[in-house]
């Protein structure tokens, strides 16, 4: 069976591959870990590689802190199964601060110096330190849509210069987009537009981009419900969306669309040292809630 | 913005110059099908023009996180904080207010909200070396007058709050003369000081922290619920305008907002006499940084010859703090954190 791949841009022609030639490129992409290892195997792997995920959760939740962790955690050395890989952190907000990204990258080097075991292994922690994970970090601070619009062209130049690029946050895509844009249609067309650049820049590039988005209000059937915001036209923009909610005195990361997992909520905390598991003994053998048992969007 | 000076090919610039177009944003913030339609460019041209003008637009190159540490950048993030004069409230917020974005503190009525407010008014005119910022502070009023005499009174005891800074330091410091009031009894007039005196006084060096006590205005349910799309435009207008002022004079903002109770972020302040008000709690939680609440507790604290009603001053939310409290004492000479015991 031929499935018959045709870019849609002026950067080569249509291209033949077999489903099975697809199959081993999305294996060989690879994924970020999360350190959550409920929330990695939720998403059989991580993050993955190629692909446009969304974040999204009210104020306070730990879009930000889920962000800082993956910009460290795809720096992980080849020898432990990383990506080694760098990345482009875009901020809307001004929520990156550099104090807590030293608490995360600190934790993930303890972490690695204490489980590796083999020479290789022992040799990459020579060079991943502190210094070597803030310098992967390539941080831009974007005060409205339109600067935001401005790196976003200037991407693809600084990615063929910079192959080791392997995630691009941007945190988040909703502020500037609701601030000072009252032309909603030009709104819509405008995040389309940035839509198909994400996936452009994902898939050319290898990298996987990681978006945040804010929630909002809208009233069904005389009933406020918190949605994503920036309306459902955006909603097809990612390929995977993980909301993050809380459930009382709960932190819930629930994945509510996705092409290969199932629709499930796992539980997670956000600790001095970063996006982790809740430790449940007791409930080992059943950490994941499958979604439908749960309360709906 | 004249065409010329842009390094672009003359067929692109003599297109450019048929449209309405004036300046690089206004290319940007179009999409490129339109921009593509108005200068009848093709499209690698139009690629062209849109990297040009991104070029233009773009402060400056990405920067790694190190250079960013080693303070490569001015004006970029560089972990500075304004101290709240407080040795135990500075270690809760790891150094004290961010001085990008906007900090809220919220919490109910008597809770010691201004008393606070008013100490960091009073600190941020500390030299930086002594976690201040060197200037003065903007005080906007929307409810009650300003309590100049409280302020009065933290003034003359400044020496006891800060007794590890030099006292000459302290006495060289004319703290009422730096602590600008304004008056705004409604959000049209809040928007007109933040537009027209707040500027002037932040490029004059005059003012680096902006208070605003309180924007309970915001969510004051004086329209009809169908009105919610005009208080929604009005409270995106207003913080839109705080964090441009934050960001171009790298200046902390602190908010005061009303708040009854704990609830999850959302749900409102006071009497819900509609349900306009959670979906505008969330509109504005979406617009602030650092969150903390002020509670007040029935037990008392007593220091020397004064007793005080105790304080909670809790982390609600930061993208660098822990959600963490610390029970807070109001004194004569302001407001201080009890040292956490061992």
């Amino acid at each position: 069976m031929t499935v018959e791949l045709e870019t849609a841009n002026n950067h080569g022609g249509g291209e033949a591959v077999t489903a099975l030639e697809l199959l081993q490129r999305e294996k060989e992409c690879g994924s970020i870990t999360t350190f959550s290892s409920q929330l990695d195997r939720a998403l059989k792997g991580g993050l993955p590689v190629g692909k446009v995920t969304e974040i999204c959760g009210a104020p306070g939740v730990g879009k930000t802190q889920l962000c800082l962790q993956l910009s460290v955690d795809v720096q992980v050395p080849l020898s432990f199964g990383g990506l080694e890989g760098q990345v482009i952190f875009m901020d809307t907000e001004g929520s990156f601060v550099l104090q807590r990204v030293g608490d995360v990258a600190a934790a993930v080097v303890r972490h690695f110096s204490l489980v590796a075991e083999d020479g290789e292994q022992k040799d990459a922690m020579q060079t991943f330190d502190m210094e070597s994970i803030l310098s992967n970090i390539f941080l831009v601070r974007c005060h409205d849509y339109v600067e935001l619009l401005a790196e976003l062209h200037l991407l693809p130049d600084f990615l063929r210069d910079q192959p080791r690029v392997r995630l691009l946050v941007i945190d988040s895509v909703a502020f500037p987009f609701r601030q000072q844009l009252d032309d909603l249609s030009l709104r819509t067309r405008l995040l389309q537009g940035l839509a198909q650049q994400l996936v452009s820049i994902a898939t050319r590039h290898n990298i996987a981009v990681v978006i945040t988005n804010q929630m909002t209000t809208r009233l069904q059937d005389s009933q406020s419900h918190l949605v994503p915001a920036l309306g459902e036209i955006w909603g097809h923009a990612s390929t995977t969306r993980i909301l993050l909610q809380w459930e009382g005195s709960r932190q819930v990361a629930a994945i509510v669309k996705s092409p290969c997992c199932m629709d499930t909520a796992v539980q997670y905390h956000i600790t001095s040292e970063g996006f982790r598991d809740v430790n449940q003994p007791e409930n080992s053998d059943q950490p994941e809630i499958p979604l439908t048992e749960r309360r709906s969007l | 913005m004249v065409w010329d000076q842009l390094p672009l090919p003359s067929r692109i610039r003599s297109a450019l110059q048929r449209t309405h177009l004036k300046s690089v944003r206004e290319v940007l913030s179009l999409p490129a099908v339109d921009v593509q339609r108005l200068t009848g460019l093709a499209q690698p041209e139009v690629h062209q023009l849109l990297t040009v003008a991104a070029a233009v637009c773009r402060r400056h190159a990405p920067l790694t996180v190190l250079q960013l540490q080693r303070g490569e950048c001015r004006r970029c993030e560089s972990g500075l904080r304004l101290s709240v004069s407080c040795p135990v409230l500075d270690g809760l917020l790891r150094g004290g207010l961010p001085v990008g974005g906007i900090t809220e503190l919220s919490g109910p009525s008597g809770a010691g909200k201004t008393q606070l407010a008013l100490q960091i008014s009073l600190s941020v005119q500390y030299p930086v070396e002594h976690g201040g910022l060197g200037a003065g502070a903007l005080y906007i009023c929307t409810e009650d007058s300003f309590p100049i005499r409280r302020l009065q009174q933290m003034i003359s005891e400044q020496a006891i709050l800060r007794s590890e800074v030099p006292p000459s330091v302290i006495s060289g410091l004319h703290f009422s003369d730096h602590v600008y009031i304004e008056h705004a009894a409604d959000l049209d007039s809040l928007q007109v000081c933040l537009s027209r005196r707040a500027p002037v006084l932040l490029a004059a060096g005059l003012v680096r922290l902006i208070v605003v006590d309180s924007v309970a205005a915001l969510f004051r349910s004086e329209f009809q619920t169908e009105d919610w799309l005009e208080r929604n435009k009005q409270l995106l207008t207003f913080s839109t305008m705080l964090h441009q002022l934050s960001q171009e004079f790298t200046t902390p903002v602190l908010c005061i907002n009303q708040q009854e109770s704990h609830g999850a972020v959302g749900s409102s302040s006071g009497p819900l006499s509609s349900s306009v008000t959670p979906a505008l709690g969330l509109a504005w939680a979406n617009q602030v940084m650092m969150r903390l609440m002020m509670l007040r507790h029935q037990t008392t604290v007593s220091r020397g010859d004064q007793s005080s009603t105790l304080r909670r001053l809790e982390v609600v939310f930061a993208p660098h703090l822990a959600r963490s409290k610390r029970d807070v004492g109001v004194w004569r000479e302001g407001v201080r954190g009890v040292p956490v015991l061992e």
